[in-house]
C-alpha cells in the first residue's frame, strides 16, 4: 500500500535505533533506507532484530558491479519499514540466518540467483531454480560456483522412520508441489518441500519493462492474490515515480482487496471441508465461493479481479449498485455455511489441536497474515502500516491464540465479516462524483526506487522496484505472503500430527506454490 | 452429520441446466476476441501481435493469424484496438482438431 497517512512521530526507541546508522538515517516517511557497510552488517542485524516489534520482512539482492544486499524490516510498532542496503564486494557476506532464522530461505535463493553466499559455509538448499539449471540458465545475477547441496540439505532418517515421497503431481487441479514426508508409519517425523517445479523467472522477465507493462505479469504471478500483489507492486512503482493515486482510486483498490480476501477465505473453508471429508459442507462453501466470484465479476468485470489496479490509480471502477445488491446474499451464504460448520463437532474435532504453530515460531520465522494472527501476533499492515482508506476506517484485527487449524479458521471467518463491514464503509467513500481514478499529472520523475505493500488475504504482500532513467525496470522484487508462510508449514506439520492431518493443515494455511515459486 | 444431509436437501439444486440451457453467468466471463476485418490494417495487426502475451496473434502477410487455442482472453488486444476488436462472447472452444482453433483474418495493406 502506498502509505499516505500523516507521518507518525518517531518514538524514542526508533530514534535510538536510527542514530546508530549515522546522521542521514532519520526520516518521517513510512520507509527509511540506510546504508550499512558489509563489515557492520552483522552488528546492524543484531541491533535491529533486538528492536521491539521488529520483524524481518524480506531479503533480496540486486545485480551491479558489486551485488547490493537489501534487508527489509517491518517496524510495526513504529509504523515504519526499514531497509538496509549493503554492497557485497566478494562472494560472501555475514550469515544472516545465524541471527535472524527467517533469512535462511532467502540466503538460499540469493545463492542460486547471484552466486554469493553466507560466510559460515552452512549447506544451502535448492529453493528457486530446478536441478537442471546450468550456468546459462536465466538468472538475476551470475551463476553460483557450485550447485546447492542436492535438493535438500543433508539429513539423516534414523530408527524405523522412512521417507515417503508425495508429488509434485497431486490430485485434481492442485499446484505442483513435492512433499518429502519422513514418517515412522503414521506419525509425521519431518517434512520438507520442493517448491521449484513452478519456477517461471517472473522477476527476471520484468527487467526492461515499464511498470505498467510489468503489472500485467505481476497480476498473473499468483492468480489468487492478483489484487494484493498488484497493489504492492503499483505502490512500489508509485513510490519510485513520485506518484500519488487519488483517493477514489485507493477506495476502489481497497474494495477489490477485501473482495479478494472474502473469496479466498470462502475457498479455504471449502478446502477445509474437503480435507476433513465433509462433502456437504464443501458444497455449501463452494456455493458461497461461486457467488462471491460472480460478485467480483459484476462489480469489477473479472471473477478473479484482474485488471483492477493500475500504476497511479485503477483501471476499473466498482459498480457500487451491484456491490450493494449482490454482496449481502453471497456473504450470507458463506456465513450460514460457517455457522453450521462451527456447530459440527466431528468437523471441529479434526481442526482442534491440529497443526499447532507457536507464537514464538511465527515471530522467529517472520510469518504474516491469518497464519501469524492465529498464533496471537496482531500483525496486519492495514492497521500497522495503513494507507488511505484503511487509516480512516479503523480495522478490528482478528486474532486467536491457540495457533492450530481451528484458530486459523476462526481468524478467517472473523476477517470475512470485517471485510464486509469495511466494504460497506469504503463503498460510501468511493461514490463521490467527479473524482478521478488516476492522477491528473503524469509521474514527476522516471528513475528511482520504492517499496510497496498491501495486506493480501494471505498476509503482507510486498514489492520493491528500481527504475532507470527511461522509466524501465532494472530490478523488481516480488514478495507475496506465500513466500513467508511456507517456511512455517513444516513447523506446523511436525507438531505431533499424522499423515491425514497434512491436507487439513495445508488448507488452513491456504498458500499458493505460484506465490513462492515466482 | 444427519443435519448436514437435511441441510443439503433443504438447499436443493443450485447447478444450472447448462449445457441444455445457457448459464446466466456466462455473460460475465472473459472470452476470446472477435475481429472486424474492415478495421484491421497491417500496422494494426503487427501491434496486436506485439501486445499479445501468449502469442495467440501473428501477422502473416496480409493475414492476421489468430490461435484461439493459445488465447487466454486477457483483453490486451481489445484495450490496444477497441475499434477493431470486440469480445466474442464465445467460450465453448472445444474442437476435434487443433487446426480448427486457428483462424486467418484478412487485413488491409494500409
Amino acid at each position: 500500500m502506498t502509505a499516505i497517512q500523516p507521518s507518525v512521530a518517531s518514538r524514542p526507541g526508533l530514534n535510538d535505533l536510527l542514530t546508530g546508522f549515522g546522521p542521514d538515517a532519520a526520516g518521517d516517511g513510512p520507509v527509511i533506507t540506510v546504508r550499512v557497510p558489509v563489515a557492520g552488517l552483522e552488528a546492524a542485524v543484531r541491533r535491529i532484530a533486538a528492536h521491539p516489534g521488529a520483524r524481518l520482512a524480506d531479503v533480496f539482492a540486486s545485480a551491479g558491479g558489486p551485488v547490493t544486499l537489501r534487508l527489509v524490516w517491518g517496524l510495526d510498532a513504529d509504523r515504519r519499514y526499514l531497509i538496509t542496503e549493503s554492497l557485497i564486494d566478494g562472494d560472501s557476506y555475514p550469515s544472516l540466518s545465524a541471527i535472524a532464522p527467517a533469512a535462511f530461505a532467502e540466503e538460499c535463493e540469493i545463492y542460486e540467483q547471484f552466486g554469493i553466499r553466507p560466510a559460515d559455509g552452512r549447506p544451502l538448499n535448492r529453493v528457486a531454480l530446478p536441478p537442471g539449471a546450468g550456468p546459462d540458465w536465466p538468472r538475476l545475477g551470475r551463476a553460483p560456483a557450485g550447485p546447492p547441496a542436492g535438493v535438500h540439505a543433508p539429513h539423516h532418517v534414523g530408527g524405523h522412520a522412512f521417507e515417503f515421497p508425495f508429488g509434485p503431481v497431486r490430485q485434481v487441479a492442485v499446484e505442483s508441489l513435492y512433499y518429502g514426508l519422513v514418517t515412522s508409519g503414521e506419525e509425521l517425523v519431518d517434512l520438507y518441500l520442493f517448491t521449484w517445479h513452478k519456477h517461471r523467472g517472473v522477476e527476471w522477465r520484468l527487467r526492461g519493462l515499464t511498470p505498467r507493462d510489468a503489472l500485467f505479469q505481476v497480476e498473473r504471478t499468483e492468480g489468487l492474490g492478483a489484487v494484493g500483489n498488484a497493489w504492492a507492486f503499483a505502490a512500489a512503482a508509485e513510490a519510485a515515480l513520485g506518484l500519488q493515486p487519488p483517493p477514489r482510486a485507493m477506495a476502489a483498490r481497497a474494495i477489490a482487496l477485501e473482495l479478494e480476501r472474502l473469496y479466498n477465505h470462502a475457498a479455504a473453508t471449502a478446502a477445509l471441508c474437503q480435507s476433513t471429508g465433509l462433502v456437504i459442507g464443501q458444497a455449501a462453501a463452494e456455493i458461497a465461493l461461486e457467488r462471491l466470484l460472480r460478485v467480483n465479476a459484476a462489480v469489477f468485470g473479472h471473477r478473479y479481479l484482474f485488471g483492477v489496479v493500475d500504476i497511479g490509480g485503477t483501471r476499473a471502477e466498482p459498480d457500487l449498485a451491484a456491490l450493494r445488491s449482490d454482496l449481502p446474499g453471497a456473504y450470507g451464504e458463506l456465513k450460514r455455511a460457517a455457522d453450521a460448520l462451527m456447530s459440527t463437532n466431528s468437523f471441529l474435532d479434526r481442526l482442534e489441536a491440529t497443526g499447532i504453530l507457536a507464537e514464538e515460531a511465527a515471530r522467529r520465522l517472520g510469518l504474516v497474515g491469518p497464519v501469524a494472527r492465529a498464533t496471537g501476533l496482531a500483525a496486519d499492515t492495514r492497521a500497522d502500516h495503513p494507507a488511505w482508506p484503511y487509516g480512516e476506517f479503523p480495522l478490528a484485527v482478528a486474532v486467536a491464540d491457540t495457533g492450530d487449524v481451528l484458530a486459523r479458521f476462526r481468524v478467517m471467518l472473523t476477517e470475512a465479516a470485517e471485510s464486509v463491514r469495511l466494504i460497506g464503509e469504503i463503498g460510501g467513500a468511493a461514490a463521490g462524483p467527479g473524482l478521478a481514478l488516476s492522477p491528473a499529472a503524469g509521474p514527476g520523475r522516471l528513475a528511482g526506487s520504492g517499496l510497496g505493500w498491501a495486506e493480501s488475504s494471505r498476509g503482507e504482500s510486498m514489492a520493491w522496484v528500481a527504475l532507470d532513467g527511461s522509466g524501465r525496470i532494472t530490478r523488481a522484487r516480488l514478495r507475496p505472503a506465500a513466500v513467508r508462510n511456507w517456511r512455517g508449514f513444516d513447523d506446523a506439520c511436525r507438531s505431533q500430527n499424522v499423515f491425514t492431518d497434512i491436507p487439513i493443515i495445508e488448507a488452513s494455511f491456504w498458500l499458493t506454490v505460484a506465490g513462492t515459486s515466482r | 452429520m444427519p443435519l448436514w444431509t437435511l441441510r443439503g436437501l433443504r438447499r436443493g439444486v443450485v447447478t444450472t441446466r447448462y449445457p441444455a440451457r445457457p448459464d446466466p453467468s456466462a455473460g460475465l466471463l472473459p472470452t476470446p476476441p472477435a475481429f472486424r476485418p474492415g478495421a484491421l490494417t497491417r500496422d494494426l495487426a503487427e501491434r496486436l501481435a506485439t501486445v499479445c502475451p501468449s502469442r495467440a496473434l501473428a501477422r502473416d502477410g496480409d493475414v492476421l493469424v489468430f490461435d484461439a487455442g493459445a488465447c487466454t482472453a486477457c483483453g490486451r488486444c481489445r484495450a490496444e484496438a477497441p475499434e477493431a476488436t470486440a469480445s466474442s462472447g464465445e467460450f465453448e472452444l472445444a474442437a476435434t482438431a487443433r487446426a480448427h482453433l486457428i483462424k486467418r483474418i484478412p487485413v488491409r495493406p494500409a
